[in-house]
This record gives C-alpha cells, sequence and structure tokens, in this order.
C-alpha cells in the first residue's frame, strides 16, 4: 500500500473512532448522569420552574433530535452553551485545555529529559547502588498518591517556607492580553514550579525503567558485539548505538501520556488550584452540563486518537523494520 | 354493662391468645433508606448506619442506600420513589421567615417535584398554613407559628435529624468587626462593609471553593451567584444581621391594606453608571422579572398581582392574597435592574459572559470576574451606605477545594472563608493565634423524611416508633463532632421568635419505641421480625 493511501486510511479510521465516541457519549451522559436541573430543588424550584430550565437548555426535544443537532455542530466544531456558566462551551474548553496543556507538558518534557538518561545510565550501571537508588526513588514517586505528594509540598515550600506560591497561575488578579500574555512570564513560571515539579516526579518512573528495561535488552544483540568488537568507547555504544534502538517503547509510552495529559491530572489540578480542563469536567460531571461534559471528553478523545496516528507514523522513521502495511 | 364490658374483653384476650403465634401477622414490609453517598457526603452516609442499625433492633428488615446526589434528588423530589430518605434543606436568610419551610409540610405541595415527597397531609395544618401567611400582626402570627409545630411534631412526618453548626474563621491581625450571622456566618451582605481594616490595606479578601454558576441576574439559580450579586445591586429591603427587615432603597415600606403595599424610595439614588434610580426602575425590574422565564424568583414573586408607579419616587404593590412575608422575603430579594440599560435586551438568559450588563446601584461597583480564579468590587463612594463602610474594595479568590483555601488562610493571603471549614481544619485554625474561629448555629436542617404513602411509614405510630429509636445525640456528637444541635422542629431553634419551645422532643429510647409499636398492635415474631 502506498504512503497516501495508508494516510487514507488512518485518518478515516480516526474519524470513525470519534463519531463512536462522540455517540456514546451523548448517550452515557444523558442515560447515566441525572437531570441537570435536578440540583434546583433544594433551592425551591418546583417542576414547572424546572421543566421551563429544561426546555432552555433544549432537553424537552426528542432525544433523536438533540442528537442530531449534538453531531451536526460537533462537525463544525460548534459546541453549544454551557448550562450552568451560560457561555459558548468552545471558549472554555479551548482556554482550560491549554491551561492544563501547559503544566502537563511542562512536566512531561521534564520527567523524560531526565528519565530517559538516567534510565540509559542506570542499565548501564545494572546492579549497583545507583541502580537499585534510582529505580526505587522512581517507583515510589510513581507509586505515591499525587495529592500527598502535593499537600507535602505545599506544607514545606508554601506554609512552613513561604517561597513558593500554592495555588492558582498567577498572581490574582491579573491582567492578560491573551494566553501567551499570560504565561510568558515570571510571575506564571514562579506559579508553575510546584505542580510541575509533582506531576514531573510522578511521570519520571515510566520512562526511567522502560528505558533501562529496553536498554537491558538491546545490550544482548548481535550489532552491540559488533560495536565492542570494533573498539567504539563504552559511551559511544551505550548513547549512540543501544540508546536510539531502545528508544521505540519510550516514543510510545511518551504518545498515550501526552494523549492522556489533555484530561490533565484532576488531582493536582485540585491540590493546587489549577485553573484547567480537569477541573472543570469534574465539575461538568457533576452538576450534569451535558454540552461541556461532552466537549471536554470528544476533546480528550481526538487527542488520544491524532497522538496514536502520529507515533504509528513516527514509527516508520524511528524504526524502518515498520512498513505501511 | 359492667360484666358485658369485660366479657368483651376476656373474649379480645382470648382470641389475641389463639392468634399469639403470629399465623394471622404479617411482617412489615423491608425497607430502604436513601442517604448521599460516602464521598458526597459522610456525615448524611453514616448517620443512615446509625439509624438502620436501631431499626434492625426493631425488627425492620432495613437496607442503606447511597445514591448519587442528583439521583438521590430525583427520586425523592421529582419521583417520589423512596421508603424514607435523609437530604437537608440549605439555610438560606430569606428562610428565616417561617413561610419556605413550614410549606415542606402542607399537602398541597404534595405532587411530583414539589417541597412535601413524604406527602404529609393534614387539613388542619393546611388551613393554619394559609391563616399564618395572611397574618400581618407578628404576634398573632407567632401564636399560629407555634400552633402549628405542635400540631405535626407528634405525627413525626420529618425528623430533623440535627441542625449543624457553621465553622469559618477570619484572620484577626488584618480585620476586626466581623460578625457573624445566622445561616451566613461570614459571608453574608454586612461583612464586606461593616469589617474594619487593621493594616494599611482596606481590602478584604475573601475565598472559598464555591463560585457563582454565572453572574447574570436573568439566569443565575445557584446560592453563589446571589451571594456575590447581591453586593453590588440593591433591594428595596435589607435583612439586618438580626434577620429584621430594614428599608434599604426603600425609604418606607407602608402597608395600606392587607393587600395594597406602598413603597417610597431613597432620594438622590444613582446607578453605577451615573443615571438616576427612580420608580421606574422598580416597576420595570418587577414586571420584567416576572415576565421572563427566569424561574428562580417565582415563589417570591407569586404574591404579587401588579406593580405600579405612583410617584417619581413611589411604588405601589397590588397583591394578589395577603401575604406576611412579602417585606421579609419578596422585597429583599429581589434586585434592582437599570431601566435603560435591560429594556433592550429580549432574551436575558442567552446572554454571554461578556454581554452580561454589571451595573448596579448597590453599595460596591462591579470589577472583574475571572471565572475559576478571582472576582473583585470596589467600593461605591456615592451610595447613600458609604460613611458606614470601612473597606474600599472586596476580593473573592476560588480555590479548587477547602484545603486550597485553608491553606491560604494559614499564609495570610486571604482574610476569610466564605464556606464552612472541614472538621480537621477547625482545631488547627484554633490553634492559630491570627485566625479567630467563629460558629453560628444553622437553621437549615438535615432530615429524614418518610414516605407516608407507603407502609409501614402510613402508621403514624411506626413513623414515632422509628423516631424514638434515632440516636440523633450520638450523630452530633459522633458525626458532627459535637458541632450541632440535635433537631427538634423544622422551625430551628436559633431562629428563636418563631421556634416553638413546648414540642414533643423524641429523646433516644428503645424501650419506648418498642412500647409505642405494641400498643399499636404490632408484635415480634420467632426470628425477632417486626409483623402486625
Amino acid at each position: 500500500m502506498s504512503r497516501r493511501g495508508y494516510l487514507i486510511k488512518r485518518v478515516l479510521q480516526a474519524i470513525f473512532s470519534l463519531w463512536i465516541i462522540a455517540t456514546i457519549l451523548f448517550f452515557l451522559f444523558r442515560m447515566g448522569l441525572p437531570d441537570p436541573t435536578a440540583a434546583l430543588v433544594t433551592e425551591g424550584l418546583n417542576a414547572e420552574q424546572r421543566a421551563a430550565i429544561r426546555a432552555q437548555f433544549g432537553l424537552e426535544e426528542p432525544l433523536w433530535r438533540q442528537y442530531l443537532l449534538f453531531l451536526g455542530n460537533a462537525v463544525q466544531g460548534e459546541f453549544g452553551t454551557s448550562f450552568s456558566y451560560r457561555a459558548p462551551v468552545a471558549d472554555i474548553v479551548w482556554e482550560r485545555l491549554a491551561n492544563t496543556m501547559i503544566l502537563m507538558l511542562a512536566a512531561i518534557v521534564l520527567a523524560y529529559a531526565i528519565g530517559v538518561p538516567l534510565g540509559a545510565w542506570l542499565s548501564w550501571r545494572r546492579g549497583s547502588r545507583a541502580d537499585t537508588t534510582g529505580i526505587f526513588v522512581g517507583l515510589m514517586f510513581r507509586s505515591a498518591p499525587m495529592f500527598w505528594t502535593g499537600m507535602i509540598a505545599i506544607l514545606i515550600f508554601g506554609v512552613g517556607l513561604s517561597i513558593l506560591p500554592t495555588s492558582g497561575m498567577r498572581t490574582l488578579p491579573y491582567d492578560a492580553d491573551g494566553w501567551w500574555d499570560k504565561i510568558l512570564t515570571l510571575d506564571f513560571l514562579w506559579h508553575a514550579v510546584l505542580p510541575v515539579l509533582i506531576v514531573a516526579l510522578y511521570y519520571l518512573g515510566s520512562p526511567l525503567l522502560i528505558m533501562r528495561n529496553t536498554m537491558l535488552e538491546v545490550y544482548g544483540e548481535d550489532f552491540i558485539e559488533m560495536a565492542r568488537a570494533k573498539g567504539l568507547p563504552e559511551r559511544d555504544i551505550l548513547y549512540k548505538h543501544a540508546a536510539r534502538n531502545a528508544l521505540l517503547p519510550v516514543v510510545t509510552q511518551l504518545a498515550v501520556t501526552i494523549g492522556l495529559a489533555a484530561g490533565g491530572q484532576v488531582v493536582v489540578e485540585v491540590v493546587f488550584s489549577w485553573p484547567g480542563l480537569g477541573r472543570e469536567i469534574l465539575n461538568a460531571v457533576r452538576t450534569s452540563d451535558f454540552p461541556l461534559a461532552q466537549a471536554s471528553f470528544l476533546i480528550m478523545a481526538a487527542f488520544v486518537i491524532t497522538l496514536n496516528l502520529l507515533v504509528d507514523i513516527l514509527y516508520t522513521t524511528l524504526d524502518p523494520r515498520v512498513s505501511f502495511q | 354493662m359492667k360484666r358485658t364490658l369485660m366479657l368483651t374483653g376476656a373474649s379480645i384476650a382470648a382470641l389475641t391468645a389463639f392468634a399469639a403465634p403470629g399465623a394471622a401477622q404479617e411482617r412489615v414490609p423491608s425497607v430502604e433508606i436513601f442517604t448521599t453517598t460516602e464521598s458526597y457526603d459522610p456525615i448524611r452516609y453514616e448517620g443512615a448506619f446509625i439509624i438502620a442499625d436501631a431499626w434492625r433492633e426493631l425488627g425492620m428488615d432495613v437496607s442503606v442506600r447511597p445514591l448519587e446526589f442528583s439521583t438521590l434528588l430525583d427520586r425523592f423530589y421529582s419521583e417520589q420513589d423512596f421508603d424514607a430518605t435523609i437530604l437537608g434543606w440549605s439555610g438560606r436568610v430569606d428562610r428565616l421567615d417561617p413561610q419556605f419551610f413550614l410549606g415542606t409540610l402542607d399537602s398541597r405541595q404534595g405532587g411530583l417535584g414539589a417541597n412535601n415527597p413524604g406527602g404529609y397531609d393534614n387539613p388542619d395544618y393546611d388551613a393554619l398554613y394559609d391563616a399564618q401567611g395572611a397574618e400581618f400582626d407578628v404576634e398573632a402570627r407567632q401564636a399560629i407559628v407555634h400552633e402549628m409545630q405542635e400540631l405535626y411534631v407528634p405525627d413525626a412526618p420529618v425528623v430533623v435529624l440535627f441542625n449543624r453548626d457553621e465553622v469559618v474563621a477570619y484572620n484577626n491581625t488584618t480585620f476586626t468587626n466581623m460578625n457573624a450571622m445566622a445561616g451566613e456566618a461570614l459571608y453574608s451582605e454586612w461583612v464586606p462593609m461593616e469589617a474594619e481594616p487593621l493594616t494599611d490595606r482596606a481590602t478584604l479578601r475573601i475565598g472559598g471553593p464555591q463560585e457563582p454558576d454565572n453572574i447574570n441576574p436573568l439566569a443565575s439559580t445557584s446560592v453563589w451567584g446571589w451571594k456575590w450579586m447581591r453586593l453590588y445591586y440593591d433591594r428595596l429591603v435589607r435583612l439586618s444581621p438580626d434577620v429584621e427587615p430594614v428599608p434599604w432603597a426603600a425609604s418606607e415600606v407602608t402597608p395600606v391594606d392587607d393587600v395594597t403595599i406602598d413603597v417610597t424610595l431613597r432620594e438622590g439614588m444613582t446607578f453605577h453608571d451615573g443615571e438616576p434610580l427612580t420608580a421606574e426602575d422598580v416597576v420595570f425590574t418587577f414586571n420584567y422579572y416576572m415576565e421572563s422565564d427566569y424561574s428562580y424568583f417565582d415563589s417570591y414573586l407569586a404574591a404579587i398581582d401588579t406593580v405600579e408607579q405612583t410617584g417619581d419616587l413611589s411604588v405601589r404593590f397590588n397583591l394578589r392574597e395577603p401575604s406576611a412575608p412579602f417585606a421579609t422575603i419578596t422585597l429583599s430579594q429581589i434586585p434592582l435592574l437599570p431601566q435603560h440599560i435591560w429594556e433592550g435586551i429580549e432574551n436575558p438568559g442567552e446572554l454571554t459572559p461578556s454581554e452580561i450588563p454589571t451595573v448596579g446601584s448597590g453599595p460596591f461597583v462591579f470589577d472583574r470576574y475571572d471565572r475559576g480564579e478571582f472576582m473583585s468590587i470596589t467600593t461605591n463612594a456615592d451610595h447613600f451606605h458609604a460613611d458606614e463602610i470601612n473597606t474600599d474594595a472586596v476580593e473573592f479568590v476560588i480555590y479548587a477545594d477547602a484545603e486550597g483555601v485553608f491553606t491560604a488562610l494559614q499564609t495570610g493571603q486571604i482574610d476569610m472563608t466564605a464556606w464552612r471549614l472541614e472538621p480537621g481544619q477547625i482545631p488547627l485554625a484554633e490553634e492559630n493565634e491570627e485566625l479567630t474561629v467563629v460558629s453560628v448555629p444553622d437553621f437549615g436542617y438535615y432530615h429524614m423524611t418518610f414516605n407516608t404513602r407507603r407502609a409501614p411509614f402510613d402508621d403514624v405510630a411506626v413513623r414515632r416508633a422509628l423516631t424514638m429509636a434515632m440516636d440523633r445525640e450520638r450523630m452530633v456528637n459522633v458525626l458532627l463532632d459535637g458541632r450541632g444541635e440535635v433537631g427538634t422542629s423544622i422551625i430551628a431553634p436559633v431562629n428563636a421568635f418563631w421556634h416553638a419551645p413546648f414540642i414533643e422532643r423524641f429523646e433516644f429510647d428503645m424501650e419506648a419505641a418498642r412500647a409505642e409499636l405494641e400498643a399499636a398492635g404490632y408484635s415480634w415474631d420467632d426470628e425477632g421480625r417486626l409483623q402486625r
């Protein structure tokens, strides 16, 4: 199959998956979540008043019409109006997604930038004290719940030493001319230190261990033997020959991690009051804000699917053994 | 005569003796207690188990079913498909008037989706409910309200489990004169005005985990929206910290007769954009709300027939029927909107955030609202109350959870909490010398409501016995850490004027519960199961 044919096929598959997901989301929320006006009962609203609000939300329409409307709008990138905020969902989601991605990407890049070379190095020194310590630390942060590490960090650096801010993205209030203006500041960096570190420590374990273990497998391959026989320095063998070949599983892991990052780490966003998408999704589900919940999950799904597609394509470049079949 | 009676007595005794092993009696049906999930509210969740254990001891087959909160509301209110449900009413300040809570036992509110899902039906109670709502004489109304409580309590259609204390805290090194208010604690409409700064910073910083759903006065359906908006919109009347109606934008409220009320506006009031506030704006606001799709204020507005302008600064309200709570509730809850801004807006409920007008006439001027992060208002120097306001601005920082709020309070980033502290935070706050902990009893309540349409709860004896079997003292001590009061009536004791002091208490007493059941003809089978 040609490269072009392969690409078209994969893109069509991706669109089909998205449609399935959109459909499931639409019905899942309507069947699984309670009526969005249910909570208004405690405000003293009676059935008639609640029906009026449901009509405003378009929920009194037949389900199939709601579904067609939703699909039609989604194709045009239009996700409707949030029930509780009464604001266009797209505006909310994109801004929150950007806030989440900046946090997550910074943390993931940090984790992989440290984890990959460190994993390679640990494999080279396997069995040593450094190796055991490295594995232990990686596993420890991977298993420690982030709300706990986060709260400990807040206690030490925020409350105890008072040297780092503990909540939000900026010192409030702030005026920013768009999103970039908001994050291209020292104040933002300052606020990002703790949450980024906590997430990075959590992610560190994966690249570290995957790299280390794959490297150990690669050491047994013939071409390493060959390189040694040629008398290449250990350093070159390690980083130029072995590491490049051990990268494949790490790249897969990285793509999956970035894809899932769109959903954010709700726990971190809550602990550090970070205005991200994860917190928003939680609220949307809690308040049965269907349009907001649908759009958030759909965008997350689109992220995962797109990144998987990219990885598959990237593989063909990274590893010539993978063909377009 | 006497002999015949004795004979009859003897034969009944004989008959009962024959039937003794329980052949003719049937076990009472199994019941389910609906409550919140543990993660939503551990207190109501655990409370259900305490109740279920005691009921099992009485020979009932009981199961506890925690439901996701909105599902719980649906099953209880919309479908009325429940045996017994644990829920709560929040103590919003307008509910200090007994009208709302008393209405939750009115049989005419027993329909699907209305406020009396238990279906308590007592014609005497309903008649008194109408009478108190039309009684303008406060003393006379008080007598009726007391009588209603004395009437319903022995029937036990609903058990008030407890009134929780609201525990909040503020930083005593930055602000003073922080007076908590029943039901509102520190985040009342008065604290932002009364708080006196102790440092150079006269900006009061409030922190909370809740934020408005939106700040559109024609769309917001949450307490958190209105708690903020009321600071920059005036009302005709405000409720004082002692919950007395005080004329606010109105200089005078005069009842002409039972169904006619004249309101005179204060002179010289202006909106934040400089336009004068006149009777026209008031008439416009009430009509605008009555004609709109926005239903949040419907119950407040229901009593109004027409509103007419009678002068530049005077308005007449014509009511459909006499309404005692009109001045306390309706006039204190409806915000005054500027006609010149809103009259051109056709679908106000659909405004996007950037289109929402924020011009009021209130003591504070809207400054900004950054969703999920921050809100602020500045003091309105032109307001008639400006001389009494000690702050120059109020900021509200929005955190993701109570933990974030408390950290901010400890590190001096905020001056007070808008929402109650978590139980674990209270001792920490008390140890901290810079923090003052304030506790005010809530007049909202947690309740267990019986479905009086269903067996076995259709029998008043069962309801009474099961109420006696609730160890509410233990719930308060264990679940609330002692921070609350055992429930007595739907009108809480802290609402002293309306609360009826001499009503049946239903102390926890398993023996009395058994005796109550036996007296009503219930017995227990070989397995100890309750039967009749």
